[in-house]
């Protein structure tokens, strides 16, 4: 077959393919990262590359406007090569370094995604770890063995086990495998009786996982992992001291193949596809795990656990399950307690005889993400009725007290990561974070404080309120005529220009039109829904909830009020409202850190009951009332309702 | 057994339309034709279907009622009112619709002054359902009939501002439209009132959907709208009207079936609107205006 030398600028990468390959594909193999969100189905339009020479075949799409194909554009998955191809990828669609965010300044790049970790290490993420005993899952104890005598003659692996049982007298069942038992003659006698061993909980029963010559106490670290459809964050955790020595996060490669877990579920069924995913997730645990522990001079074999927090299908791939069936009615998922298992098994790079567990999902669509907010959040242990919001891609929204819990799933869409908006992007540097608009005059800031690149979540929720709030915009969402404002028509819709090409970092204007704050209503219009059924199914009312916690990706930077004038949280005190920023990963390290910890959490999962909101009758009814700026309702909405003065 | 009688704690808005000769609709405190319940101070009412240009496609069964006046909407407005007591004159302005005859407005407002000046009654004035063209036509017309006190339409969700702002200033009323959802209904309602148009204005139409032809879905919505206007919605607690004529006209068996289906899927649909709390009925068959304006008088005796 013919083949064709295709080179991507500016990065100057090359690649040969086959004729019939496509741009997409081609980029993927070369390592360079394009944004798209469908998967390469020429659905997102978000792969737009310019060609510079070569000969090719494209797909006419809507995607692509009149004055940029003049220019050169192509939608990458759409377009295959006739000869060799020179091809400009612009700055807008690369999805950025996949590189791990060692150097300060690229650390910053995430501050407006996740809550520091000294910030997790002094707020509620301490208390909740101080109510758990600390039990990691896996510990080591430094033993000295009495040297056996003709009197005192039990065989070796007995006469450790006998120690170990005399030290840790809860222990009732111990087991060791049959690896140890053949290394360890030697390996006592040549320490002089003086070894460490290292348990590990292993499904409620205690293993010996490793044994090694001297005091090695002191050097047990564990790695937390929060798995998320988007971005992958880890922790380095000394599982003796309690203290978080590092964290790392890099976007989940995944998103090349799809950026929501339904099309990557069916990405999965492709030929190598779960293979794909699987490697993509496993790699950049690896690397991150890797670079945490070279920064603070640790080897691999120091690590000797892993818990991985992650929605259903995010474990599925993370384990190499194939989760085909949790798309198929009745959604179910092939396992949702997953059993600790040695953490090679999985192909986790850490100590070969490391343990690897995971957080327990609920059902096909609340996941081990979720069971870990909750455990962080700690409301599975209070009175007072409490809600707990996922602002992610699936919207999670979990309803309850220390009696009980209920969870359901929004779908809420990727508008809360930037995703489905002209000019969005995720929490990035650069990003339009916040917005104001004061004497007529919009003011962006971004994160970083950095010339802007587009607008993140918390900046979109901002943006809409300011614009309502303005009468910019009517309550249905449409753009009002007027002329104070860059105001004008862009293929069918009004859009408003916010920064202007001059002023941007990507030499284009940044912009919001109507079909992006459409796309921003029936996204928190999902998620009030959610939080109206729960509530209506539970028989409670809004005013009962005395604590709103919201996790994920725009928690830091977003502005709770708001959020409540565009209808996205329900209208409460705003004293009420915590932030917890990254859930996910501060329950898995309360899990890594306490075996009883992960007990608790495997009581949350096993105490919430899903509620599948398609099959809720007045979820279309609430979810078509949701969506309007607040709400069809306004007496839902007090205080919105003053502000704005309207019916 | 005594009998349970609902007490509503809210009441529909009364709006009221025409100049020389007002009529009230709306105002009720209870549902139509319940004993004991229908508080309904006016009671529904009828009006006839007059077109700018010759209905062509109406079938001959209904064509015979007005013979040469459907060339003539100043005549046909007169027979209405006067030989067959309609109670209001519902104009469309079918003839500005660009695939038409795409006349101008100036000719439209020709027409609605025209029939303003030979009926009493009060008028409804709608467009052509060509949303740009509309906006052109009914703006002109509505500074026409200023002062007239009309009813006109019909606003929806993506094309309600310029109707809107031309009703508000020249002193109309204006029908809201949405395709048999409450939410939007309400949405539309309430975004019309943002504009600083008085809720008393507004006459809320659900689609109409004729006997077998979607009437149930109406119907239904028309229930929980009247239900939630007497529970207190300010925003849903308009009078409604239905536009049964052309819908019941459509219909097949009205086509093709024998003389009379006509006027009995006319007769039937409107019996059930009129069931489901409809303020205004427009007609078009002058026998199924007379069985329904029997019919209201039955009812509430």
């Amino acid at each position: 077959m013919e083949e064709f030398k295709i080179t991507f600028l500016p990065e100057n990468k090359s690649v040969h393919i086959d004729r019939g390959t496509d741009l997409l594909t081609a980029a993927l193999k070369t390592s360079i990262h394009i944004y798209n969100s469908c998967g390469g189905e020429g659905v997102c339009g978000r792969c737009k590359v310019i060609v510079k020479k070569g000969d090719y075949i494209t797909e006419g799409s809507g995607r692509i406007t009149e004055i940029e194909r003049e220019k050169g554009y192509v939608l990458a998955c759409r377009t295959t090569p006739e000869s060799d191809m020179e091809i400009l990828v612009p700055e807008e669609s690369m999805l950025g370094d996949l590189e791990i965010l060692t150097e300060e300044i690229k650390a910053k790049r995430l501050a407006g995604l996740y809550t520091p970790v000294e910030e997790i290490e002094e707020e509620r993420h301490k208390a909740t770890a101080k109510i758990f005993k600390h039990g990691p899952l896996s510990t080591k104890i430094f033993l000295k063995l009495p040297n056996p005598t003709i009197d005192d003659n039990s065989g070796d692996a007995d006469r450790l086990l006998g120690e170990i049982k005399k030290r840790h007298k809860e222990i009732n069942i111990i087991q060791m495998g049959l690896s140890n038992i053949k290394k360890l003659p030697r390996l006592l006698r040549e320490s002089g009786w003086e070894v460490t061993a290292t348990i590990g909980n292993r499904n409620k029963t205690t293993e010996v996982v490793l044994i090694e010559s001297g005091d090695r106490s002191k050097k047990n670290f564990g790695v937390a992992v929060d798995i998320g459809t988007t971005t992958i964050v880890a922790y380095l955790v000394d599982l003796d001291s309690q203290k978080v020595l590092g964290s790392k996060a890099s976007y989940n490669p995944q998103v090349d193949f799809g950026e929501d877990v339904i099309s990557r579920i069916i990405f999965a069924q492709h030929e190598k596809g779960l293979e794909k995913l699987h490697h993509a997730v496993i790699d950049t645990v690896n690397t991150l795990i890797d670079s945490l522990i070279k920064e603070v001079k640790l080897t691999l074999d120091d690590v000797t656990a892993v818990i991985c927090a992650g929605n259903t299908t995010m474990t599925h791939l993370l384990l190499k399950i194939d989760p085909a069936y949790i798309r198929k009615e009745p959604y179910i998922p092939a396992v949702n307690f997953m059993p600790v298992i040695r953490a090679a098994e999985a192909g986790v790079k850490i100590n070969p005889r490391g343990l690897l567990a995971c957080l327990p999902c609920i059902g096909s669509y609340v996941g081990g993400d979720i069971v870990a907010g909750v455990l962080a959040s700690g409301m599975d242990k209070i009175k007072d009725l409490s809600l707990f919001i996922d602002l992610g891609t699936n919207g999670e929204v979990v309803l309850g007290n220390k009696e009980w819990l209920m969870s359901c799933s929004t779908s809420a869409g990727p508008c809360f990561e930037g995703g489905g908006l002209k000019s969005g992007i995720r929490a990035m540097k650069g990003a339009i974070q916040n917005i104001s608009i004061k004497n007529n005059l919009i003011k962006c800031q971004t994160i970083g404080d950095l010339p802007p690149k587009g607008i993140c979540g918390s900046g979109i929720v901002d943006i809409i309120s300011e614009l309502l709030k303005n009468k910019i915009i009517d309550r249905s969402g449409k753009i009002k005529n007027n002329k104070i404002y860059n105001i004008r028509d862009s293929e069918g819709a009004k859009e408003i220009v916010l920064v202007e090409a001059k002023d941007s970092a990507i030499n284009k204007d940044i912009t919001i039109d109507e079909n992006d704050i459409k796309n921003l209503i029936h996204s928190k219009g999902a998620i009030y829904t959610g939080i109206e059924v729960l509530l209506k199914e539970a028989g409670l009312k809004k005013s009962d909830i005395k604590h709103i916690f919201i996790a994920g990706g725009l928690g830091t930077a977003l502005n709770i009020r708001s959020a409540i004038n565009i209808g996205l949280l329900p209208d409460l005190p705003e004293e009420n409202f915590v932030f917890l920023g990254n859930t996910s990963v501060a329950g898995a390290k309360t899990c890594l850190l306490s075996s009883e910890a992960m007990e608790a959490a495997e009581t949350i999962a096993n105490k919430m009951t899903y509620l599948d909101l398609s099959t809720s009758a007045s979820f279309m009814n609430n979810y078509s009332a949701a969506l309007f700026l607040p709400h069809t309702d306004i007496e839902m909405f007090p205080s919105v309702k003053k502000i704005l003065n309207t019916v | 057994m005594e009998r349970l009688i609902e007490k509503w704690q809210d009441k529909i808005s009364e709006v009221t339309i025409g100049a020389k000769k007002p009529i009230k609709i709306g105002g009720e405190t209870g549902i139509y034709f319940i004993d004991g319940e229908d508080k309904c101070p006016n009671p529904p009412r009828v009006a006839m279907e007059v077109w700018d240009m010759d209905p062509e496609a109406w079938p001959e069964a209904l064509r015979s009622s007005f013979g040469k006046a459907l060339n003539d909407p100043v005549e046909w407005a007169k027979l209405c009112a006067d030989k067959f007591s309609a109670d209001l004159i519902c104009l469309r302005l079918a003839s500005t619709h660009p695939d038409t005859k795409n006349t101008s407005r100036e000719e439209a407002g020709k027409v609605v002054e025209n029939i303003l000046k030979v009926i009493s009654v009060p008028l409804i004035v709608i467009g052509s359902s060509a949303p740009e063209k509309d906006n052109d036509v009914m703006a002109y017309c509505a500074n026409v009939a200023k002062g007239e006190n009309c009813l006109f339409g019909i606003a929806t969700q993506n094309n309600y501002k310029t109707l809107a702002a031309a009703c508000l200033s020249s002193g109309h009323s204006i029908i809201s439209e949405a395709p048999i959802d409450i939410n939007i209904a309400k949405q539309l309602n309430i975004l019309i009132c943002d504009m600083q148009f008085q809720a008393d204005r507004i006459v809320i139409h659900h689609a109409t959907g004729a006997l077998g032809y979607g009437l149930e879905y109406t119907y239904s919505i028309m229930e929980r709208t009247r239900l939630a206007g007497l529970s207190g919605d300010k925003m849903l607690s308009m009078p409604m009207i239905n536009f049964v004529g052309q819908e019941a006209w459509r219909t097949k068996e009205a086509k093709t079936g024998q003389k009379d289906t006509g006027v009995l899927w006319e007769t039937a649909t409107a019996t059930a609107y009129l069931n489901s709390g409809a303020d205004i009925i427009v007609m078009n068959h002058p026998k199924a205006v007379e069985e329904i304006k029997k019919t209201v008088h039955r009812l509430k005796a």
